[in-house]
């Protein structure tokens, strides 16, 4: 029997190479996420443990939000270093800033556009483990190092300026040294510009203030001894760890946040293997019907029902192993293509070498195997319902089993309640509702062979309704793409998992379009509505979360024409012990409501102007998915896990999410939530003045004193918002054309298979005359048919699904909806031509038919 | 009948389709056939000489009646004993050989010994191969074999695991009359030197001369059971039945 599986695999070669790309493609893309966020987290935990080895106590400030949060943390005065050095056992304690800041070089031009950078403060030598590798360190408050990436990338050499921009005005420094961390020439991937403490100070505009302090021990006192002791001398504010414990700490948070990436990329991943699956089920079912006879004779012979299913099952298992086997291999190379690819899209993740963990291998192998077996299974019990009597004449049809499929039901529940649940918890309550709509649809679609008479009726009469629709264009070509279309609906079943397989592709490829026009509709909408002023000033990198300067306001105003200069801050808190953290909006409440229209539901903007330091305004979704009113007070906790109760004192409606889940006054962030940067300053101007007028000197002020910021106009914002919602579809576009082009090898592997089928057929064909080229148009028109009923479907489920979202999860929120009507032809369009690129090949395969020998095929 | 036979059916009635449209393919058919006996079934299309094949096979069942197969009553089991019953006491022959293409005769052979988990009797191996003269095609795929090889290796199979009975369904029914007669002759030796019973559907007179006892089956009933006669007296036969 064993024999029997292991010819019968290699015999039908074609077969599992088709098969097993579908789930090699998937496998792929789920190592080289693992290898990938792997090799990210390796590159950083070297360079923490390197940097925390000569540290016996570190101490930090305290974050209680987690390490995802998007908040600033309150600096360390002197005086706790101060008190610090005084414990019993430290020979040495040193602050340490460490800065978000934008490094420009002598023309102004920014070093780094994709990653963050940083402003660093030299540290004691004894705590130093940064190395020059040409010049040296930093000694005078004029001169600054910087990492080789960054130096080699705008080619500086030691002895030329560097412009360093902190969180306040920008400085100029000659460059001293080159430098090199832990083996590797960034920091990972980021920039840094090492300068004297007191220059890192002004940067970070912190004077006398420190991000975190450093302690070495006396000999004969061992770190954990001295973490005791300065623990008892410190407020609970601040966190004190050995200098393991911090690199392990360090760690843990950047594999928290790496989570985010790899979630995403796996996500993926996982649709891929998805569609993989459905190819895998719609290749077993035709194998299984093409090889009734043979599974006739074994049980003939003797072979029982499980044998027969265990011979299936064991193709499959070796099928999806093999696939499982080559994707792992493929996630190898696929994993610096990701980082490329992320590269591109303008996130620069740091790598160095390539990490394979244990788990990578297992996880992906079993996943291979795994969706290979199962989406086997079903055809595996069919095979094993082929009475013997097959074997004995042509043409005796599988027997359908009367007391019908209850294991199968319960198979097909089990596995469709574990995608669900899998996906809902990897998505968003927003695109859970997508994937189970989704997934509803595709259990339509994959029982459409199974049960023909109920709801997969309806399915396959779907089917064959469009394959005559599509094929009315074909009807000029006379008898050919008569035949075309006829193949198509000879098994609808087969036509309608084939198509599922583009479809789920498709699907999910037009609902993100649709959700990024709509997402674009709303910004420029809520923007329209909301923004009454006429500049827009932010830093001009988004990577680090990096703000801009507080003194950029007063430095505007004096600017003749410019009537107001108003900032904005975010920052985030935990309120009432809600899950997770809430978005918090700090504005001045004196000058916000002139460039800002506010849609209140309750209050006005008086309201926000007695806000003072204990009163908050709610967005309304937020108000009203925690059914919270005027009136309540509301415990917050920020970051240094400090508490204070806020009243809420109004509700807004905000579609363009400014104001975010509370909103508070600037004094209030500064004071309670340590917010010591701005995120934007909206400019207005005084009647009658003209933009000519004012950007021109707003960009000069800035140029010169903030380059890290820049201004836009209310236009240029949306422009740039919609090119960072254009970024990310495109990079969404890139990882679904994997599905898309697994769901191809689909549908080469149908075209083929059936071929193989209609060997005879095509000899009669061309025995009475039909041309190979006829033939190759007929093959093609068929798949090219399938294709776009893939491709009409799946547009179709995703605006089905859009519209759901809309009128569900996005209800409320202002969203737009938008179909985005020439993309959806294009993607029709590429459908088509989709189905004639996989047509290719079968098509000429089909055209070398022997006419003698498929005549004369028993 | 005080012989009960390897193989015996009791009143077997096989209806298709209910009420009205009712037909029954087999109506009170009783037979037995005798060990170490070479049997055929002759009978037009539609006679039911297939059906009945099927159902003392254990491959279908019958609407009424019974059916004892070395000494089982067939309808007390489910299909799982029905499947080890034919792994271990039937054999078959086919019409269109039925071979696997993706093994070789050696390994076809041996399938159904090898689907049983059993161990291959070395000595009866080389005796079978012998007898069936395919010793030099033992690693020739069915592809690379003419039609009476493929045929031979069939029998071989049949017969590897010595069986109550084998069944034969139309064995010549894709040989020329060189390869046909070859196969059963090879029948004829099964019978006569290893004691094998076989039961032979056949259309063929030539095939059915070649057998010990000849059964003609008309609408669903026996008309003739006795002596085989020869080819002559068979195609006589079978002419005055038609008539």
């Amino acid at each position: 029997m064993t024999a029997v599986v292991v010819r019968g695999f290699f015999s039908r070669k074609l077969r599992a190479v088709l098969t097993g790309i579908a789930v090699a493609l998937g496998v792929a893309l789920m190592s080289g996420t693992y290898i990938l966020t792997d090799t990210i987290d390796h590159s950083f935990a070297a360079i923490f443990a390197t940097g925390e080895q000569n540290r016996a106590v570190v101490i930090t400030p305290h974050q209680g939000l987690g390490a995802g949060a998007a908040v600033q943390t309150a600096a360390i005065g002197q005086a706790t270093l101060e008190r610090v050095r005084r414990v019993p056992g430290v020979a040495v304690a040193a602050g340490e800033v460490f800065a978000v800041a934008t490094l420009f070089d002598a023309q102004g031009r920014r070093l780094n556009t994709s990653a963050p950078s940083f402003a660093v403060s030299v540290l004691p030598a004894r705590f130093e483990d940064l190395s020059a590798v040409a010049g040296s360190l930093p000694t005078n408050a004029g001169s600054v190092a910087i990492d080789q990436a960054s130096a080699q990338r705008a080619s500086l050499r030691v002895g030329q300026r560097l412009r360093v921009a902190g969180a306040t005005a920008a400085a100029t420094y000659r460059i001293s040294g080159i430098l090199r961390f832990a083996g590797s020439a960034s920091f990972g991937g980021a920039g840094v510009a090492l300068v004297t403490l007191p220059q890192a100070q002004l940067l970070a505009g912190e004077p006398n203030s420190y991000d975190d302090l450093v302690v070495g021990a006396k000999s004969g006192v061992s770190p954990a001894t001295l973490r005791k002791r300065i623990r008892a001398v410190l407020p609970l504010t601040l966190d004190v760890r050995t200098g393991v414990q911090q690199a392990a700490q360090q760690t843990s948070d950047l594999e928290s946040q790496l989570g985010f990436l790899r979630t995403f990329l796996l996500i993926f991943a996982y649709v891929a293997l998805f569609v993989g699956a459905f190819i895998i089920f719609n290749t077993f079912s035709i194998t299984v019907a093409q090889r009734t006879r043979e599974f006739g004779l074994l049980r003939t012979l003797g072979a029982t029902r499980g044998q027969v299913v265990r011979s299936v099952v064991a193709e499959g298992a070796m099928l999806g192993f093999g696939g499982a086997l080559v994707g792992l291999l493929a996630g190898l190379g696929l994993a610096p293509a990701l980082d490329q690819l992320f590269k591109a899209f303008g996130a620069d993740l740091p790598d160095s070498g390539t990490v394979v963990e244990f788990r990578t291998i297992w996880v992906s192998l079993l996943a291979g195997t795994g969706v290979t077996v199962l989406a086997g299974l079903l055809p595996a019990l069919r095979a094993a319902r082929v009475t013997p009597i097959a074997a004995m004449r042509e043409g005796v049809p599988l027997e359908r089993a009367q007391r019908s499929p209850r294991g199968r039901r319960i198979i097909l529940a089990v596995v469709a309640f574990y995608v669900v649940v899998r996906v809902a918890l990897l998505a968003s309550s927003g695109a859970g509702i997508a994937t189970i709509v989704i997934l509803l649809a595709l259990i339509l679609a994959i029982r459409v062979p199974a049960s023909r008479r109920r709801i997969g009726g309806a399915f396959s009469a779907t089917v064959v309704a469009l394959a005559h629709l599509l094929a009315r264009p074909l009807a000029w070509r006379g008898i050919t793409g008569r035949l075309a279309r006829d193949n198509t609906v000879r098994h609808p079943g087969r036509t309608a998992v084939t198509a599922a397989s583009l479809m789920v592709g498709l699907a999910l490829v037009s609902l993100i379009s649709i959700l990024a026009a709509g997402t674009k509709a709303s910004i420029n909408q809520a923007i329209d509505a909301s923004f009454a002023g006429n500049l827009i000033i932010q830093n001009s990198s988004t990577a680090g979360n990096a703000g801009i300067p507080t003194e950029i306001p007063a430095a505007l105003r004096a600017i003749p024409g410019v009537a107001q200069v108003t900032p904005v801050a975010f920052t985030e808190g935990s309120v009432n012990h809600l899950k997770g953290n809430q978005t918090i909006t700090a504005l001045d409440p004196a000058s916000f409501a002139r460039v800002y229209r506010i849609d209140w539901d309750r209050g006005s903007d008086a309201t926000l102007a007695a806000l003072g330091t204990t009163g908050t305004v709610l967005n309304r979704s937020f108000a009203s998915a925690h059914h919270l009113k005027v009136g309540q007070t509301l415990t917050v906790a920020a970051a240094s896990g400090r508490r204070i109760r806020l009243v809420v004192r109004g509700i807004a409606t905000d579609n363009a999410r400014l104001l975010a889940d509370l909103t508070i006054t600037l004094a209030l962030a500064r004071s309670a939530f340590a917010q010591r940067v701005d995120a934007l300053d909206f400019v207005s101007y005084r009647p009658g003045v003209t933009n000519a007028q004012v950007q021109p000197k707003v960009n000069r002020i800035l140029a010169a004193r903030f380059p890290q910021a820049e201004s836009q106009t209310a236009t240029q914002f949306k422009n740039s918002l919609a090119s960072q919602v254009d970024t990310l579809l495109a990079l969404i576009y890139v990882l679904l054309a994997l599905s898309v082009i697994v769901s191809l090898f689909g549908i080469v592997n149908t075209l083929v298979l059936s071929i193989f089928e209609r060997t005879r057929e095509l000899g009669m064909l061309r025995a009475i005359g039909t041309s190979r080229r006829q033939i190759r148009q007929m093959i093609r028109y068929e798949s090219v048919i399938t294709a776009l009923i893939g491709g009409l479907l799946g547009i179709a489920l995703g605006v089905v699904v859009a519209l759901i979202l809309a009128a569900t999860a996005l209800s409320g929120s202002g969203f737009v909806l938008v179909i985005p009507v020439v993309t959806v032809i294009v993607l029709f369009i590429l459908a088509g031509l989709a189905g004639l690129a996989a047509a290719a090949w079968p098509a000429r395969r089909a055209a070398r038919v022997d006419i003698l020998a498929a005549i004369a095929t028993e | 009948m005080s012989d009960p036979g390897i193989v015996s059916a009791r009143e077997l009635t096989r209806r298709y389709g209910e009420g009205e449209v009712a037909v029954d393919a087999l109506s009170d058919v009783s037979v037995a056939f005798t060990k170490a006996r070479f049997a055929a079934i002759m009978g037009p299309s539609g006679s039911g000489k297939s059906t009945l094949m099927h159902i003392l096979a254990g491959l279908d069942r019958p609407t009424s009646g019974t059916v004892t197969l070395d000494g089982v009553e067939l309808a007390s089991l489910d299909d799982r004993a029905l499947t080890l019953l034919r792994r271990e006491r039937v054999g078959f022959i086919f019409q269109t050989f039925n071979l696997l293409p993706i093994l070789d005769a050696r390994e076809n052979i041996l399938l159904p010994l090898s689907i049983a988990g059993a161990s291959v009797d070395g000595a009866w191996f080389d005796e079978l191969i012998d007898a069936v003269g395919i010793r030099d095609r033992l690693h020739h795929r069915p592809a690379q074999l003419s039609g009476g090889q493929q045929q031979r290796v069939a029998v071989a199979r049949a017969l590897v695991s010595r069986p109550a009975v084998v069944f034969a369904d139309e064995p010549t029914g894709n040989l020329d009359s060189a390869a046909s007669g070859e196969v059963l002759d090879l029948l004829r030796l099964a019978v006569d030197r290893f004691g094998q019973t076989v039961v032979m559907v056949t259309h063929d007179a030539q095939a059915a001369s070649h057998a010990d006892r000849l059964v003609v089956l008309g609408d669903g009933r026996i008309v003739r059971d006795g002596e085989a006669l020869d080819a002559g007296g068979v195609l006589d036969l079978m002419k005055s039945l038609s008539r």
